[in-house]
């Protein structure tokens, strides 16, 4: 998936808050993308997701499925755990056998017939990770995936990123924490004043060949 | 599709903001049928023309009761544009069906019609609630937040273009066909509704409804 000279404003008079974009990933990369607040990160994610639009440039590529973590999960929702990622399945076409999975995985099998709006910031991460992981992603989009999460699934998140790299997936990440620094073939991008540049290009997949050979 | 209807339908009663929409409709429906007999069609007519802000009030309460950020993950997970737009007018229709049901049952409660022929009368009801309701529909969708943004700018774009179906809709105006055919639908049941001028009503409310929807569609492209 390609972003070819794409820029985006939230309104026909706002500032650009991304300019000139020229970034690509494919399948088997991972890119983690730095940046301080509002330099425009969650907008970059977005914008993979297909979720915004580019008001100027093109996006070439989109995946068909992807799987998207937003920074923050909407919670003010009636619906519970299990029932949530049970209509997510559905319109992701899978069966509850993967809602199921993800449940136990993440541990939310015992919270799934909590409400989403008495979920603590961290459970309502998990179900967030959890709809996004329904279906094996092509693309893998995360959003500050560490933030609230309990030791546990923070040391579960890089397996994940793993499986869907070895299922070849590509992932993103948003990521302040500096947690995915230490990830084989890491590809970094700094998103500064609206522009987006590659810090440390690396290939995952050619990395770990050569580790391999 | 049909589990997010079902999604969006299940989140707006869950959420208890259908109680409102439903309060509404019960009262100036009973104030309406309460006043005297008439014509089932002329009962209708009215009903239809009271019932037309409510639908298009309750479209946007639809629609709003979802999170952005959840309407967002929805479009990821469905990966097409169309079909989650299309999916929240089809639950705003289903939400519809019982506020018209209520409207159709409650001129024969309340013994405010004069007609003897109840099936006729009923279907005519019937007729005159489907050709408004699109456009009730296509209104509400503009007013909601993934459109109108702001609270206040939603609230000033339902009652402002409401009122403008009125006003533009009433008898001398000299562009009545840029408002939907409420006022002109309720004069012509009040009156003798021929075949033609049923035919006529029907493609003039459809005509809007389908520029007003395709409009929301198409402002949805970049709105997410």
């Amino acid at each position: 998936m390609r972003l070819h000279e794409v820029g985006y404003r939230y309104s026909r008079r706002g500032a650009w808050v991304l300019r000139g974009v020229n970034v690509g990933i494919e399948p088997g990369d991972i890119v983690v993308t730095r940046g301080g607040n509002g330099a425009g990160k969650s907008t970059l994610l977005a914008l993979f997701a297909g979720v915004l639009r580019p008001v100027v440039g093109e996006v070439y590529d989109q995946p068909a499925r992807i799987g998207w973590v937003p920074e923050r999960f909407p919670t003010e929702q009636p619906f519970t755990v299990a029932g949530y990622l049970s209509t997510m399945a559905r319109l992701r076409g899978v069966g509850q056998a993967a809602v199921e999975r993800w449940l136990s995985r993440l541990s939310l099998a015992p919270l799934r017939n909590e409400r989403l709006s008495a979920l603590s910031k961290g459970t309502a991460q998990k179900v967030g990770l959890a709809q996004a992981l329904l279906v094996p992603p092509d693309l893998l989009l995360l959003d500050e995936p560490w933030e609230g999460l309990d030791i546990d699934t923070r040391e579960l998140v890089p397996d994940i990123i793993d499986e869907v790299l070895d299922a070849g997936g590509a992932v993103l990440v948003s990521d302040h924490s500096g947690d995915t620094g230490h990830l084989p073939g890491v590809i970094e991008w700094a998103v500064v004043d609206g522009v987006v540049s590659v810090v440390r290009p690396g290939k995952r997949s050619q990395d770990k060949r050569e580790a391999e050979a | 599709m049909i589990p997010l209807i079902k999604m969006r339908l299940l989140g707006y009663l869950r959420s208890g903001r259908f109680i409102l929409p439903l309060i509404a409709a019960l009262v100036v429906l009973s104030a309406s049928y309460g006043g005297g007999r008439s014509s089932a069609a002329s009962a209708y007519g009215t009903s239809a023309l009271l019932l037309f802000p409510i639908l298009a009030w309750q479209t946007k309460l639809l629609l709003d009761t979802e999170p952005d950020g959840q309407r967002r993950l929805v479009l990821t997970a469905l990966g097409s544009r169309s079909r989650e737009v299309t999916a929240g007018l089809l639950a705003a229709v289903l939400a519809a069906v019982p506020l018209i049901l209520i409207a159709l049952v409650l001129p024969w409660i309340f013994d405010a019609v004069t007609t003897n022929d109840a099936g006729a009368g009923v279907l005519l009801g019937l007729w005159v609630h489907a050709i408004v309701t699109p456009a009730a529909i296509g209104i509400g969708a503009w007013s909601s937040r993934v459109i109108s943004g702001s609270a206040g700018r939603a609230t000033a774009v339902l009652t402002t273009t409401l009122v403008l179906a009125f006003v533009i809709g009433l008898r001398g105006s000299p562009v009545p066909w840029l408002a939907p055919p409420l006022v002109s639908t309720a004069r012509t049941l009040d009156g003798t509704a021929t075949a033609a001028a049923v035919g006529g009503l029907s493609v003039w409310a459809l005509a809007w409804a389908a520029v007003a929807v395709a409009g929301y569609g198409w402002l949805r492209r970049s709105r997410a």
